[in-house]
């Protein structure tokens, strides 16, 4: 019996096409399928990509979205924590203000 | 066809090797349980064990193969897993099972093409297993498990390949399927 048979070779070409359309796949939904979600007072509003420059203006503060990283700009509150969290650019990363009931968020 | 008391003596004969067989995975699952594959995905793993169950595939006995298969995941779920890890290799192993089964009797690819097959199904298997459960987040995974499929199953098949060829080997089987 010899080694490899032409199917091999098929099912070989097959995967690895699989593979390719999957890289792909990924490169396209990663590149818009990030949202910044933000929050005041538990209702969403801001819902954007995380890939498009913007600068949010709330009614305590302002968040700034710059080359795929989200950061506080600005908050009127006292002890400044969701300035000092710095940039979040991850899945799943927040920046919470209590105070003023701001979430940031990453989708 | 043998007399009935050969037969009888095959089938003790053939739970005997079933058994060992099964044994033998458990004994891979554990040790592929060692080596820690996280670093480059989590989910990502040899599959040795499935060498036993394509083996026994190639050998054209595939009832062995399910039985062989579902004895090991069930034992090592017990042994080593979770409910979730369960469910995850259960699913993955007798989809993936089914279709090198089916690529078996078609009888187009060799082993080296079931064994690709056979893995790279596993792995997408898992992946929407994942999904379902998880969300669509681990989608991203998609690309690191079909290459460790394609690799694992060359891997696996290649290793299938001199064991089918082994002379031993194949005196017992041919001789149980008889």
């Amino acid at each position: 019996m010899k080694m490899v048979k032409k199917g091999d070779i098929i099912v070989i070409i097959v995967s690895l096409v699989l593979l390719v359309l999957c890289i792909g796949f990924c490169l396209l939904i990663k590149k818009d399928g990030i949202y910044v979600v933000i929050k005041e007072d538990n209702k969403t509003v801001y819902s954007g990509s995380l890939f498009k420059d913007d600068t949010i203006k709330l009614k305590h503060n302002t968040v700034k979205i710059k080359n795929g990283q989200a950061y506080m700009l600005c908050a009127d509150c006292k002890n400044q924590i969701c300035v000092n969290t710095g940039k979040i650019s991850n899945s799943g990363e927040t920046i919470v203000c209590l105070p003023n009931k701001v979430i940031v968020e990453i989708e | 066809m043998s007399a009935q008391q050969g037969n009888s003596g095959n089938r003790i004969k053939k739970l005997c090797i079933y058994a060992l067989l099964a044994s033998v995975c458990i004994i891979f699952s554990f040790i592929e349980s060692l080596i820690p594959t996280a670093l480059i995905a989590p989910g990502v793993k040899l599959g040795i064990s499935n060498c036993v169950a394509l083996m026994l595939v190639c050998f054209n006995d595939c009832k062995g193969a399910v039985f062989v298969n579902c004895t090991r995941i069930i034992i090592s779920a017990l042994l080593f897993g979770s409910p979730f890890s369960f469910l995850f290799s259960f699913s993955a192993g007798i989809i993936s099972l089914f279709f090198s089964i089916l690529l078996k009797k078609l009888e187009k690819t060799g082993i080296l093409g079931i064994s690709i097959t056979g893995a790279v199904i596993h792995n997408i298997v898992q992946l929407a297993v994942a999904v379902f459960l998880t969300g669509k987040g681990v989608i991203f995974y998609s690309p690191i498990l079909i290459a460790s499929g394609i690799i694992s199953g060359a891997g696996i098949g290649i290793l299938c390949k001199i064991l089918t060829d082994n002379k031993n080997l194949n005196s017992v089987f041919n001789q149980k399927e008889n």
